[in-house]
């Protein structure tokens, strides 16, 4: 058991004043029996007009708000602190049934019962259904083969085949273009893992979320150095939670050093903070993300210095991305 | 018929006579229908059916004769009220005339009644379905619906998950699209429950048959629509009731003129008294909906949409749509906005559901399922899959998510396939069977409709409305729009051609004649919509009143050069030259660095008139464009002539002819004009004529604005900019011509006087005199020409005063003395309301217009 604390910032600065603005955040972290959320807030500047915490359909913790007042900055500042648990500490791969099995349980037939987890299995707006990502799952998956030990392999092979590259791809890559270069960041990782699976007519979830890292040997933490992280869940029924995490840009399964923030079938389910904006003008976004165990107290920095800076035209749908 | 027994028995035998001459000929000029195809024209002997007996014998010998005369009346009464339909979305200029045949499609009481309790039950299934998959969700639990149709098709929105709609009505309207089968049993071939489209083609389809056939129309006792569309209001406002005090108000939600059924959301609008409203006019605040109006944001409760789902909110849906209204979500969910249909009922309309639908009748409403689906196979499951393949040559192979471009494709029929082919559709179908559905091959029966100079029968498939009544149940609109193929007798489709018929639903019993036309009933609610002007629909009033006024300036001066360019250098005089050039160049009619008159009136010529034609170099091209955009975007709130003008007018700009829905309009423009299919390099004289046609036309323009349209802030705002485009040119023409002195000249007197279409009434106030200051008494201060600028500027205030809180814009008029009697000071009081005016125009918009777009980010 393990305390994390995740202070999140994002800081926009507008180049003209924003008359309007409506967000969407999914920036307080979920709860689950191997996550436990001990506090959560989300301080918002200048303050919404109007502010909603609800739940969606997958059970995130989601957060409108509204500024209606004229404004040439926005900074939304989320600080969690959660409790970890590793949730595959006693897990046996070798346990799994066959992938064949899993994804026939899956399938609509007359005589068949329900099984929830097959909303996953379908394709979803950033994660097509290629025959690409099939022909390459495929090697994993030979007939009979365990599920979990097929898809930690087919985790590992992305890792292995994949360079990690945040100039590779942006927000909106096609995941065909990110699998064609073989390259990408965790989005573009994960999104090719859960095409990989679907494509085997498995069900596999997006898990946005942050990574805990220790800094280098000798080197104190630095504040905001982090980011914002993404990985697979693949529904596995002999896993605890019957859901089995791979994270295939670090080669792990996600234990203790992963803070879950949502799920969804993909990226657009669950991107932590979006809006539509009027006015505005281009923007430049700083993002500083910082996790650490809750004893050791880092070195502080201010936010600026470190965090990734870009400009955006109007017309390039403005996205911006600090992911790992 | 009762008035049978009025006739004398002579004339009731000459009646039988006439009847049985009518019987022949129809039954002469019938082609047979295509072989196992049911006919709806003739019964298994040859005999024609009862209904067209009846049909037939009211329009008689010569009725039958004139056949071909009142398919000509139909085309044009098509062409003369704009009826268009854009057949590929994005492209602009593709619109074309909505078709539409002479002959009905009738439908006899025993036969709708079926259809009508039929399709009733299935409306209140699909409701029932959409509360279930949105609530508990028992349907996918049970297995009933596979989750793949529901879950896995995109039309299916988490966003709206546990989310109830107003009244608890999913669906205010829905269409089916049936068909009769060989034996004469209707099929349900497929449901529209997102956005239903033609309910506006349903209303001009009646009013344009029923003008050609009166007399039938009357006596067969066919059901009047108009009562449906006065329920699809009373269903909303009922789902409204809880939320709104006082009358709800509601808006039509349409993607815009390059929609391929825009004419239609324009219709409709106009005749449910609905404001036509794009996303850019809405806004949500608190989680309610407003409109952006001239007085500020105004509550809206509702809105019958025309626009898709994944348009609708770029906060959670689509974030690439510039379409919709970022929030709209957020305020349904918090049950603030009643919308037709709700958001997320599109996976009904994917084949597949078809075949669970029996089951679930059973399940969700204990009654079986009244009229039949085509046999349906979703090859998602594989047993069902493996049942059909063998027999893949009997089905239609149709896409089962057809909303999303990955995996749609086009229908294909196996009958019609060879077998390898086949053997390719099969290997395709078993590589992912989940986005294949197959239904059995029907052949839809034949409808007699008039072709040239036969009656010849087209497969047909009847679309039919069923609305929700508000009290858990719905009824259907006793009418309907019947398409029908062009010559293949398998495809019925308006985008590759197709056309549709009025359809006749006849009835025994009392005729519904309800009517919304307003002289027959009270709307007393609408009157409080009247006012409520868009900022959009201001914003296209203004700039269509700046343009019409703009084009006409262009036009007037155009000629006037050309005048000179054609006539004897002589008289003319570098004064005058200059002052044309200058404003030439000011209004877009020839380039900067065009020779001058004097150096070259040919050169000059020339330019001018190739620059007439020249996109985007702001010349006449241009200027007409952008009036015809604004043009269609208040097409609501426009008289219906407006509708093929300005694109007549480019016409005749570009090839020289008239369009045929003018003729009848100006006669005087046609026989004025060749008619020339292309002409390509114009001489003066003839580019002259051609700019007199367009001028008329835009005169016309006016002159249908001033006539038919009633005084309401969207006039005001059409006045105003027409008054303030004619305030800023006429100034800026006064002021070249005294600064170029080409006022000093008799030849640029005469030309200012035309500029200012004043010229007759100078001459029958002082005959040939040449008075400068008589002159300026005429064109400045006079309070009787219409064209001076007193007068165009008292008439700018009266305009202005009508907007809200318009007096402000008023602060900065400059001091007009009409007394005052230097010349040189008169000329810089109008070069200074020139400036005004133009700053106006400034106000104007940054007040009333919505200027700003909506932009998305997400990270």
């Amino acid at each position: 058991m393990i305390n994390v604390e995740v202070e999140h910032d994002s800081q926009y600065t507008y180049q003209t004043e924003v008359e309007l603005a409506h967000h969407l955040a999914y920036l307080r972290p979920r709860k689950t029996v191997w996550q436990q959320v001990l506090s959560t807030e989300l301080e918002i500047s200048p303050k919404p007009d109007c502010q909603t915490e609800s739940q969606d359909a997958f059970g995130n913790h989601r957060t409108f708000f509204t500024l209606s007042t004229p404004h040439a900055a926005l900074l939304v500042r989320s600080r969690s602190v959660v409790t970890l648990t590793d949730r595959y500490a006693r897990f046996d791969a070798s346990q799994a049934v066959a992938w064949e099995e899993v994804r026939d349980a899956l399938a609509y037939a007359l005589d068949r019962p329900y099984v929830a987890a097959s909303e996953f299995s379908f394709l979803s707006p950033y994660v097509p259904r290629l025959v690409e990502l099939r022909a390459y799952a495929e090697r994993s998956f030979a007939p009979g083969r365990n599920l979990a030990e097929a898809s930690i392999e087919l985790s590992s092979r992305i890792h292995e085949d994949f360079t990690y590259s945040p100039t590779a791809t942006e927000v909106h890559t096609p995941i065909l273009e990110a699998f064609n270069k073989r390259a990408g960041v965790c989005q573009d990782f994960s999104h090719i893992l859960i095409g990989c699976l679907r494509a085997m007519g498995l069900s596999a979830q997006y898990v946005s979320g942050y990574l805990l890292t220790k800094p280098a040997p000798g080197t104190a933490k630095l504040r905001g150095a982090d980011a914002s992280h993404a990985w697979v869940a693949v529904y596995c029924p002999q896993a605890p939670g019957q859901w089995l995490e791979l994270d295939p840009t670090n080669n792990v399964l996600a234990g203790s050093s992963h803070v879950r923030l949502a799920v969804g079938r993909d990226f657009g389910d669950v991107s932590p903070l979006r809006g539509v904006i009027r006015g505005g003008g281009d923007h430049q976004l700083a993002v500083g993300v910082t996790v650490q165990v809750l004893d050791a107290a880092p070195v502080h920095q201010p936010i600026a210095v470190s965090a990734q800076k870009q400009t955006q035209s109007q017309s390039s749908r403005g996205q911006s991305q600090s992911q790992s | 018929m009762s008035s049978d027994t009025m006739f004398t028995q002579d004339s009731a035998a000459k009646g039988q006579r006439d009847r049985e001459q009518a019987f022949a000929l129809a039954s002469k000029l019938a082609a047979p229908v295509k072989l196992g195809h049911y006919d709806e024209l003739r019964d298994a002997s040859g005999t024609l059916r009862k209904p067209w007996q009846t049909f037939f014998s009211y329009l008689g010998e010569a009725g039958i004769a004139g056949l071909p005369q009142s398919s000509e009346t139909i085309e044009r009464l098509i062409q003369q009220n704009g009826i268009t339909y854009n057949v590929y979305g994005d492209q602009q200029d593709q619109t074309r005339p909505w078709s539409l045949n002479a002959l009905p499609m009738l439908i006899t009481p025993a036969d709708w009644r079926g259809i009508s309790t039929s399709l009733q039950q299935r409306a209140k299934l699909l409701n029932t379905i959409l509360q279930d998959v949105y609530g508990e969700q028992r349907l996918i639990r049970g297995g009933y619906l596979p989750g793949a149709l529901i879950l896995g098709n995109p039309g299916y929105l988490r966003a709206m998950q546990g989310v109830k709609p107003l009244g608890g009505v999913y669906l205010h309207v829905v269409a089916f699209d049936i068909a009769r089968g060989p034996d004469g049993r209707w099929w349900v071939i497929g449901q529209r429950t997102q956005t239903p489209s033609g309910l506006g083609y349903v209303l001009e389809n009646r009013l344009t048959v029923s003008r050609v056939f009166p007399e039938a129309y009357r006596e067969m006792r066919v059901q009047h629509v108009a009562s449906s569309y006065k329920r699809l209001l009373e269903s909303m406002t009922s789902a409204a009731a809880s939320i709104a005090e006082g009358a709800p108000r509601f808006a039509l939600l349409t993607p815009g003129p390059y929609s391929e059924t825009y004419f239609e959301h324009a219709y409709l609008a106009r005749y449910l008294g609905l404001p036509l409203v794009e996303g850019a006019d809405l806004a949500v605040r608190d989680d309610k909906l407003y409109l952006k109006t001239m007085h500020g944001l105004q509550r809206i409760h509702g809105l019958l949409r025309r626009l898709d789902d994944d348009f609708c909110d770029p906060l959670e849906l689509r974030a690439d749509s510039s379409l919709g209204v970022p929030g709209l979500l957020q305020a349904i969910r918090a049950g603030s906005v009643v919308m037709a249909n709700a958001l997320g009922t599109s996976f009904l309309e994917s084949p597949a559901v078809q075949g669970f639908l029996p089951a679930i009748s059973e399940y969700l409403l204990n009654e079986p399922l009244k009229m039949p689906s085509l046999n349906t196979w979703w090859c998602g499951e594989i047993a069902a899959w493996q049942d059909i393949s063998p027999d893949l040559h009997t089905q239609v192979i149709k896409p089962t998510y057809a909303t999303n471009a990955a995996t749609n494709f086009q229908p294909a029929i196996a009958s019609l396939l060879n077998a390898e082919e086949l053997e390719a559709w099969r290997k395709r179908i078993g590589s992912q069977p989940d986005i294949y559905t197959t239904q059995s091959y029907l052949p839809f029966s034949q409808a007699p409709t008039w072709q040239g100079d036969e009656i010849s029968p087209r497969t047909a498939m009847l679309r039919v409305y069923a609305i929700a009544s508000g009290d858990g149940e719905w009824q259907l609109l006793q009418g309907g729009m019947t398409r029908i193929a062009t010559v293949d007798p398998h495809i019925v489709s308006i985008q590759s051609g197709g056309s549709t018929l009025d359809t006749w639903v006849m009835t025994d019993q009392q005729v519904d004649t309800y009517s919304m036309l307003p002289n027959r009933t009270r709307l007393p609610r609408w009157t409080a919509t009247e006012q409520l002007v868009s900022s959009r629909s201001a914003e296209s009033l203004f700039w269509l009143g700046r343009y019409t006024e703009r084009c006409e300036l262009m036009v007037r001066l155009a000629k006037e050069a050309l005048v000179l360019v054609s006539t004897n250098q002589q008289d003319s005089l570098p004064a005058l030259n200059d002052a044309i050039g200058a404003l030439g160049r000011l209004h877009g009619l020839i380039p900067e660095g065009t020779p001058s008159l004097t150096k070259s009136a040919a050169v000059f010529g020339r330019t001018l008139i190739a620059q007439l034609i020249q996109k985007g170099a702001r010349g006449l091209l241009d200027n007409l464009e952008r009036l015809e955009f604004s043009l269609k975007a208040v097409r609501d709130r426009l008289p219906a002539e407006h509708a093929e003008i300005a694109q007549s007018m480019k016409q005749m700009l570009l090839h020289n002819t008239v369009h045929p829905a003018l003729v009848g309009a100006s006669h005087a423009a046609k026989s004025r004009t060749k008619r020339v299919s292309r002409v390509a390099p114009r001489n003066p004289i003839d580019t002259i004529e051609v700019l007199d046609v367009i001028g008329i036309q835009l005169v016309a323009l006016v002159g249908f604005q001033s006539d038919r349209m009633t005084r309401d802030l969207g006039w005001h705002m059409l006045a105003a900019g027409r008054l303030i485009e004619r305030l800023v040119n006429l100034s800026g023409i006064l002021v070249a011509f005294f600064t170029h002195a080409a006022v000093y000249t008799p030849r640029g007197f005469e030309t200012l006087l035309v500029l200012f279409d004043s010229s007759i009434t100078y001459r029958t106030r002082y005959q040939r005199q040449q008075d400068i200051s008589a002159l300026m008494d005429l064109l400045v201060t006079d309070e009787t020409n219409p064209r001076s600028i007193n007068c165009i500027l008292q008439a700018l205030k009266g305009e202005i005063k009508h907007l809200p809180n318009g007096d402000v814009l008023l602060d900065g008029l400059p001091e007009f003395d009409p007394h005052e009697d230097s010349v040189l000071v008169q000329v810089e009081m109008v070069r200074a309301l020139g400036v005004f005016a133009a700053n106006v125009s400034d106000d104007i918009s940054r007040r009333f217009f919505a200027l700003a777009v909506d932009r998305h980010f997400a990270s």
